[in-house]
C-alpha cells in the first residue's frame, strides 16, 4: 500500500494523467465477480426459482428454460443446487481464511517482534506444518470426526496458516526497525499496543493477499471432501453437487458440469483478487 | 553445506515423529471401536471381541501401545487393516506401481511443456502471446482437478467414445507384449492428460519468471553491450541459468508423486494408491489411513530434503547454511 500511495503522490506532483492512477484491471474484475457471487450468497435462496430438496416431475432433464442447468433424476433442479452452494462455499472458504489469518497473523507478529529463540522455533514449526501433507490430514481428521461444515472448515483454518505467519513474519522484522513503531515505543506503548496498533496494520496488506489465495484454496479443499463423500450431508455446497454428478456421467453431465463451474469461476476470481492486491503493491513489476 | 544438511534431517525427522504422533493420536480417540465393526452387528461374540482386542493390543494402555507402535514402524511395520487385516505395507505395495506409471509419466511430460512454455513466453514478457498464456495458467489454476477428469470422462469417454472411461487394463481382452502396452497407454491417455493440464501452470509459471531475472541480470547486460549476438546469449547464458528452478522445482514436486495424483485416480478408478485411500475412507479403515498418512509424510519429507541437495548441486552458487 505504501508503494502505492508513493507513487500517487509522485504521479499527482508530476501532474501526469490520473489514469495511471487506475487501479490494476485484475483487482477491478475479481470485486466484479466476487459481489455478484456475494449477492448468489445472500440472496441465492430467494432467487432460487425451485425448493432446494424439491423434487419436479422433469426427470434428469437437460438444461432447458424451465431447469436452466437441468434437473437430477429424482427431478431436482441443478439450479437451486448452484445457487444455494454458494453460500456454503463461500462461507467455508471465507471463514476458514479466517482463522488461518489469524493464528497466522498472530504467530508470525509475536515472533517476529521478539525474535531471537521464539522466531527461530517458529521457523521450525512452519517449515514442520509445511512438510506435512496438509489435504490428507485433512481427510484424516474428517473421516474419524465426523463431517460437519463447522469441523471442516476449522480443520482447512487449522492447516493453512503457514504462508501467512511467514510473510507478516518478515514483515514484523522489518516494520520493527521502522521510525514510528520506534517513537511509538519511546511515547511508553506496551508491547502488545506496539505489536497490534503499530506493526500488524501496516503489515497486513500483503497477508491479505495471501488471504484471497487461501479462500480459493479452501474452497476447493471443501469441495474435494465432499467429492469423496466427507462433505456435511445436510448442506448443499458445489461440492456435494459434484459429487452428486458422478452418479449420471453416462446420463447427465449437467449435474457435474454447473457445479463445478461455479468452483472455477470463484476460484479464479480470488486468484484475480490476489493478483489485483499484489500489483497494487508493487506497482512497478508492471502488468503479469 | 554437511551442516545445513544434518539440521534439514534432524528437523525432517521431527516432522515424522509429529505426523506419527498426531496419526497415532487421532486413531486412538477415533469415536467408534474397530473390534466392533470386526466381530460384525448381528449377534457380536464376547470372547471373539475379547480375543481380537487383545490380539491387536486394544487393552493395553495408550503409552504401551504407543510404544509397540514406533517399535513396529522401526521395523518396517506400518500396522495392519482392521477390515481385512493385511499389513498396510503390502497394500501400499501393489499399488505404488500403477501411480507411479501415471504420475512420472504426467510429471515428465508436464515438466517438458511447462518449461519449454514458460521460456517461451518469459523471453517475451508482456507481449500479447505471454499475456495469453499467462492467463490461461489462472484459469487452469481454478479447476478442480476431479472436476476435469469427470469433465474428460463425459465428453472424451462417453460421448465421443474415443477412450475408455476407466481403469488400467481392458477386463474382456487379455493382450500381451505390446497390445498390452498399447492397452496401457490408451486406458493412461486421460488420465495423464488432466494431470499434465492441471500441473503445467506450475513449471509454466517457475521458468517464466526465471528466464524473466535472469533477462535483467547486469551481466546479460554486459553480454549485449559486448555486442554479442541476442540467440547466442540467451541460448548459451539464459537458457543455462533459467533451467536451475526447473530442476528444483521438478525435485520438488517429485514428493507428491505418490499422492498428488489422488483424486484423479479415484475419478478415473485407477488402481493406485488414490483407491486405497478412498476405499480406507469409505470403510473408516483408521489402521490404513493412518499408515497411508504415514508413508506420505515420510516420502515428502525425503524428497523435500532432496531437492535441497539437488538445489545446491546443480547451482554452485547456492551455499547451504
Amino acid at each position: 500500500m505504501d508503494a502505492y500511495l508513493a507513487r500517487a503522490e509522485q504521479v499527482l506532483a508530476q501532474g501526469k494523467r490520473r489514469k495511471e492512477l487506475r487501479l490494476p484491471r485484475p483487482f477491478k474484475v475479481s470485486l466484479a465477480i466476487l459481489t455478484f457471487l456475494a449477492f448468489i450468497a445472500v440472496f441465492g435462496p430467494h432467487l432460487a426459482p425451485y425448493g432446494v430438496n424439491e423434487m419436479t416431475d422433469a426427470l434428469l432433464v437437460p438444461p432447458s428454460p424451465g431447469h436452466w442447468f437441468g434437473t437430477d433424476d429424482i427431478g431436482r433442479d441443478i439450479f437451486t443446487m448452484v445457487l444455494y452452494g454458494a453460500r456454503t462455499s463461500l462461507l467455508v472458504g471465507i471463514v476458514a481464511a479466517l482463522i488461518s489469518m489469524f493464528i497466522g497473523t498472530s504467530l508470525g507478529a509475536v515472533a517476529g517482534y521478539y525474535g531471537g529463540k521464539l522466531d527461530r522455533f517458529l521457523n521450525e514449526l512452519i517449515n514442520i506444518f509445511l512438510m506435512l501433507p496438509t489435504f490428507f490430514l485433512i481427510i484424516m481428521v474428517v473421516a474419524i470426526f465426523g463431517s460437519s461444515m463447522g469441523k471442516v472448515t476449522l480443520v482447512i483454518g487449522l492447516t493453512s496458516w503457514m504462508g501467512t505467519a511467514k510473510i507478516m513474519n518478515a514483515q514484523t522484522k522489518s516494520l520493527k526497525e521502522r521510525t514510528f513503531v520506534k517513537a511509538g515505543k519511546v511515547l511508553g506503548e506496551n508491547d502488545r499496543a506496539v505489536l497490534f496498533r503499530y506493526i500488524v496494520p501496516h503489515g497486513i496488506f500483503p497477508v491479505l493477499a495471501n488471504v484471497s489465495q487461501s479462500i480459493s484454496s479452501a474452497i476447493l479443499f471443501e469441495a474435494s471432501l465432499s467429492f469423496l463423500g466427507l462433505g456435511d450431508p445436510n448442506v448443499m455446497s458445489w461440492g456435494q453437487i459434484i459429487y452428486l454428478g458422478k452418479a449420471y456421467m453416462g446420463r447427465g453431465w449437467w449435474v457435474a458440469a454447473f457445479g463445478g463451474l461455479a468452483i472455477v469461476i470463484t476460484m479464479f476470481a480470488f486468484h484475480l483478487l490476489a493478483e489485483g492486491l499484489n500489483q497494487i503493491l508493487q506497482p512497478q513489476a508492471g502488468g503479469r | 553445506m554437511l551442516k545445513y544438511l544434518l539440521k534439514r534431517l534432524v528437523i525432517g525427522l521431527i516432522t515424522i515423529l509429529i505426523a506419527f504422533t498426531l496419526t497415532f493420536f487421532l486413531t486412538r480417540v477415533a469415536p467408534g471401536n474397530p473390534i466392533r465393526v470386526l466381530a460384525g452387528k448381528e449377534s457380536p461374540n464376547p470372547e471373539q471381541i475379547a480375543y481380537l482386542t487383545e490380539y491387536y493390543g486394544l487393552d493395553q494402555p495408550h503409552h504401551i501401545q504407543f510404544v509397540s507402535y514406533v517399535r513396529g514402524l522401526l521395523q518396517g511395520d506400518f500396522g495392519r487393516s482392521i477390515v481385512n487385516n493385511r499389513p498396510v505395507t503390502e497394500i501400499i505395495r501393489e499399488r505404488i506401481l500403477p501411480t507411479l506409471i501415471l504420475s512420472l509419466t504426467a510429471m515428465i511430460i508436464s515438466t517438458l511443456l511447462g518449461t519449454f512454455l514458460g521460456l517461451f513466453a518469459g523471453k517475451r514478457a508482456g507481449s500479447r502471446l505471454d499475456r495469453i498464456l499467462c492467463n490461461i495458467s489462472y484459469v487452469i489454476d481454478a479447476i478442480p482437478s476431479f472436476w476435469l477428469s469427470m469433465m474428460f470422462i463425459i465428453f472424451f469417454a462417453v460421448r465421443l467414445g474415443w477412450f475408455p472411461t476407466g481403469g488400467m487394463y481392458s477386463f474382456r481382452e487379455t493382450y500381451t507384449g505390446m497390445a498390452r502396452v498399447g492397452d496401457l497407454v490408451h486406458h493412461m491417455f486421460l488420465p495423464v492428460s488432466v494431470l499434465v493440464i492441471i500441473q503445467i501452470p506450475y513449471y509454466f509459471r517457475v521458468s517464466r519468471a526465471s528466464v524473466r531475472s535472469i533477462l535483467n541480470e547486469d551481466f546479460i547486460k554486459t553480454l549485449r553491450a559486448g555486442g554479442v549476438l541476442e540467440n547466442r546469449i540467451y541460448h548459451k547464458y539464459v537458457l543455462r541459468n533459467a533451467i536451475i528452478p526447473v530442476i528444483t522445482a521438478f525435485s520438488l514436486s517429485l514428493s507428491f508423486v505418490l499422492a498428488g495424483a489422488a483424486m484423479i485416480e479415484i475419478v478415473f478408478a485407477w488402481p493406485g494408491m488414490g483407491r486405497v485411500i478412498i476405499d480406507a475412507v469409505t470403510k473408516r479403515d483408521y489402521a490404513v489411513l493412518s499408515g497411508i498418512y504415514l508413508m506420505l509424510s515420510i516420502s515428502v519429507t525425503f524428497f523435500m530434503i532432496l531437492s535441497d541437495v539437488i538445489y545446491a548441486l546443480v547451482d554452485p552458487r547456492i551455499h547451504l547454511s
